[in-house]
């Protein structure tokens, strides 16, 4: 498989059939998926439950086997482990060991990067603080509530400071002020050149933090490219001025006359990413197994 | 006070040498079997993969990072302590303070109390130990897939053989403290039960010699031409063959390695268990009269000891040095049997090798006797010596134990895993020795004492046409191929055999409480080559396991 330096993750065709027990086809959670990310950016998986975002990321982490198609994760297979050394992964739920508190949560998985302790110490530290979870850093996970438990996972995620970090609906179970650190934190990273992988629900989050999106739906991928692109309406002329007097609007619209146009809306003119996902599922659901291209491109 | 079994030196390079065969044939099998498979589901890829799979092995495990390993190992640690796993050894010291009320007082009989005691706190940590930790080291892997926290170690650079060496490394220091704690225990507690005793309890060092018979006419051949052999007086099991009294019958000892620096003191004991077998009732209560030669096989020289009588179901101990000592000052005084006197470090040991010959003198009565019935008493050890080793080689076992746990929660899960260790350790313990039986060696090789009629398809033929098994089936091509076909039944068993370990062979209660040290080339190297032998191989497949294993489909 052709990886350039700048592309973190490939995948070709990348298809997952669950299985039961006796090898029978169970369902087809991903269908030849072949995307790519950009050393970077901030990428999101968009779909509605159930259409194949977690499973992308199990596969892309070797959690599971592709039925059928590849996968390269900075330029290695899915199944290397030493891959996973610049990897940080936020779970979907927090699989992380209840009898242990967070600094001893911390400290194991670090450990499992061979961190020296005094780094390890030091990482700890920080990760709880920015975490917020100072205040309860000796308590063991099975008291935490589960905006706690998201809190310490995506500090578990960040331990190795990771160059890839894949987030599995990194905001579910937060507060309002935790989401918003969320978001600030992904820009942060991107800020720092790392590269963010991300699924989530909030579409406005999304439409915030991300440089691309793809759409998933029943395990097709839908749309796919750049949010700004995505999201703009090539039927539609955006003119922003400075603030027109009446006489100079009525002009404007006489000229627009001539040209046989006319104006809509003097507001706003992007759509929302909500507008996008709805319309996306919607066309995925009158036409099923297609892709769905935006009129614009 | 004697062994029921004989403790012989563990034949290492002939072990290895089985060990080598039975690996390459698994690994060929396996090998075979997988290729096989993936060459049927994905062509050519899938042999690629095969191979992958196996440089993978090699890359990986030189890979194998300890600090890894040890933060799995105390994390696992942590977690069975976390989890209050270990409250059940408080059943242990439980059992301890009541069990001395349901003990027999055996006040007349030391040696026995000892061997009583020994035996009970032993036999008690077995079987407290073993299925404790074996339980958590089958529930550890399962448990961490199905609740996913190990998806999160997954996806942290660690290899698939680190997971598995910290899960053994965690039950196996679990082990090792519950072992060294209720250890403890035991002995203090067998230190109280015997106080006025504890003098006696003690760890006996023998030197074994190896035992041929003389027939009742001195002779070392008997009519066929075959090696002399004891009377059989009747048991069906011959572990003991029987010399006649007053014949010229003789059980010979040829001892190696007897040098005076080795003995206790300059002395020369002999310590013996021989069976009397009356054939006739003389006085009840006097017991048979025997006597020992020493011979030296290098020089000739023969010097007949005192008599003894040997008293039944005890120690017998015979110090050469003390029985034989005359003169002034009870100096020892050797005579050969031309009435010589001789020296015993000079004359009889000069060389190393000693024949002991046991003769009977008591007419018409028989003396038995067995390999492990006579031996060189050397200085002894502390008992805790013997006991310490008796408790490492139940940490052997509890190795064994947890390696097949780990191995088996690598693919199976938790309850299906705990049954199956259990299926294997019970085959190990119980019917090793019927598999032993049915295949061994000897059967194999030697037409002479093969078992009659033996194969599954020559048993077949032999049902409907009446064949007793003393009739030897014709020669003919069919029977050739019913024995052939059987040939490979056998040796597939035999095979199998070795896929099952010997657990009986880590109980070292036998020496311990017979007051004898455990010794180190019959019973632990034996133990220890058995439990790498088996662990190593079971890693590796735990590995395999877990690597073709998706996590997440479960
Ligand atoms: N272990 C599994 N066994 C069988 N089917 C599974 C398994 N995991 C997921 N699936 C199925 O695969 C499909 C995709 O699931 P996936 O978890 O990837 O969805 P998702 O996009 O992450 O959804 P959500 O937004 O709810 O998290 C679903 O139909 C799901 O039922
Ligand atoms: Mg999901």
């Amino acid at each position: 498989m052709s990886t350039s330096p700048e592309n973190v993750i490939v995948t070709r065709n990348l298809t997952k059939t669950y299985r039961d027990f006796w090898g029978r086809p169970k369902v087809k959670a991903l269908n030849s998926l072949s995307i790519d990310v950009k050393r970077g950016e901030v990428f999101g998986l968009l779909g509605p439950n159930g259409s194949g975002k977690t499973t992308t990321l199990k596969l892309l982490l070797g959690l599971l086997f592709p039925t059928d198609g590849e996968v390269s994760i900075l330029g290695r297979p899915a199944t290397d482990v030493s891959k996973n050394e610049k990897i940080g992964y936020l779970p979907e739920e927090s699989y992380l060991y209840r009898f242990l508190n967070a600094e001893e949560t911390l400290d194991f998985y670090g450990r499992l990067f061979d961190m020296p302790a005094s780094v390890r110490k030091e990482r700890t530290r920080e990760l709880i603080k920015m975490v917020q979870l100072d205040h309860a850093k000796r308590r063991q996970l099975k008291e935490y509530s589960k905006g706690m438990t998201r809190r310490i996972g995506l500090a578990q995620a960040l331990i190795n400071d990771p160059e890839l970090i894949l987030l599995d609906e990194p905001t579910s179970g937060l507060d309002p002020i935790g989401s918003r650190d969320m978001k600030d934190l992904i820009i942060g990273l991107k800020e720092r050149g790392k590269t963010v992988v991300m699924c989530s629900h909030l579409l406005a989050d999304v439409q915030d933090v991300c440089d691309r999106i793809a759409i998933l739906d029943g395990g097709e991928l839908k749309v796919f490219g750049r949010v700004q692109d995505l999201l703009k309406d090539q039927g539609v002329t955006q003119i922003k001025t400075s603030k027109l007097p009446p006489e100079a609007m009525k002009e404007v619209e006489a000229v627009l006359q001539k040209h046989g146009s006319k104006v809509m809306e003097v507001d706003n003119p992007t759509a929302t990413l909500e507008e996008l996902f709805i319309k996306t599922v919607r066309e995925s659901a009158a036409r099923p197994g297609q892709r769905y291209i935006p009129p614009s491109n | 006070m004697q062994l029921s079994f004989d403790p012989r030196p563990f034949d290492l390079l002939g072990g290895l040498k089985v060990w080598g065969v039975v690996c390459l044939v698994v690994v060929a099998l396996a090998w075979g079997i997988a290729g096989l498979l993936m060459f049927l589901q994905s062509g050519a890829p899938g042999l690629a993969r095969l191979i992958d799979l196996t440089t993978g092995l090699i890359r990986d495990f030189l890979q194998t990072s300890p600090r890894r390993v040890w933060a799995l190992a105390v994390h696992t640690f942590r977690e069975a302590a976390r989890k209050r796993a270990l409250w059940v050894f408080a059943v242990f010291a439980v059992l301890f303070l009541f069990a001395g009320w349901f003990m027999p007082e055996l006040k007349q009989s030391p040696d026995m109390a000892i061997r009583n005691y020994v035996s009970f706190v032993l036999r008690t940590i077995t079987w407290l130990t073993i299925p404790v930790v074996g339980l958590l080291a089958c529930w550890g892997l399962p448990e961490d897939i199905r609740l996913r926290s190990l998806h999160t170690v997954v996806t942290k650079p660690v290899r698939r053989q680190e997971i598995v060496l910290g899960r053994i490394v965690g039950f196996l220091g679990i082990g090792l403290l519950v072992l060294l704690i209720v250890g403890s225990v035991g002995y203090v507690w067998i230190v109280r039960q015997v106080p006025e005793n504890f003098g006696q309890v003690t760890a006996r060092v023998p030197i074994y010699g190896e035992l041929r018979f003389l027939t009742r006419e001195g002779k070392s051949e008997d009519e066929q031409g075959m090696e002399a052999s004891g009377v059989n007086v009747g048991d069906e099991a011959i572990f003991r063959q029987f010399v006649e009294g007053n014949t010229q019958a003789r059980a010979i000892w040829r001892f190696e390695g007897v040098d005076m620096n080795r003995l206790q003191n300059g002395q020369l004991i002999l310590e013996s268990t021989f069976q009397s077998f009356r054939t006739h009732k003389g006085k009840v209560d006097q017991e048979l009269l025997g006597q020992f030669t020493l011979v030296n096989p290098k020089n000739g020289v023969r010097v007949p000891l005192q008599t003894f009588f040997n008293r039944e179901f005890r120690r017998n101990s015979y110090n050469v040095t003390e029985r034989n000592s005359r003169g002034e000052g009870g100096k020892l005084e050797l005579k050969d049997e031309q009435g010589r006197t001789v020296d015993l470090a000079k004359d009889v040991l000069d060389g190393g090798q000693l024949d002991v010959e046991v003769a009977c003198l008591s007419p018409g009565q028989f003396m038995g006797m067995a390999r492990p019935d006579l031996f060189i008493r050397l200085p002894d050890r502390a008992f805790l010596t013997a006991y310490g080793k008796g408790l490492f080689s139940i940490f052997l076992m509890l190795t064994m134990i947890v390696v097949l746990g780990v191995m088996s929660g690598c693919f199976l899960k938790g309850p299906v895993a705990t049954m199956l260790t259990g299926f294997i350790f019970l085959v190990g313990r119980l019917s090793h020795d019927f598999l032993q039986q049915l295949t061994s060696d000897k059967l194999l090789d030697n037409p002479k004492l093969q078992m009659r009629g033996r194969g599954l398809l020559e048993s077949l033929y032999r049902l409907p046409t009446h064949l007793g098994p003393q009739i030897e089936v014709e020669d003919n091509t069919t029977q050739r191929v019913i024995k052939a076909i059987d040939n490979i039944e056998l040796n597939a068993l035999w095979g199998v055999k070795y896929l099952f370990p010997d657990f009986t062979q880590f109980d070292a209660t036998a020496f311990v409480a017979n007051s004898f040290d455990v010794p180190w080339d019959a019973a632990l190297l034996p133990n220890l080559a058995t439990t790498i032998g088996f662990c190593v191989p079971w890693i590796i497949v735990g590995y395999f396991a877990l690597k073709c294993r998706e996590l997440e489909a479960k």
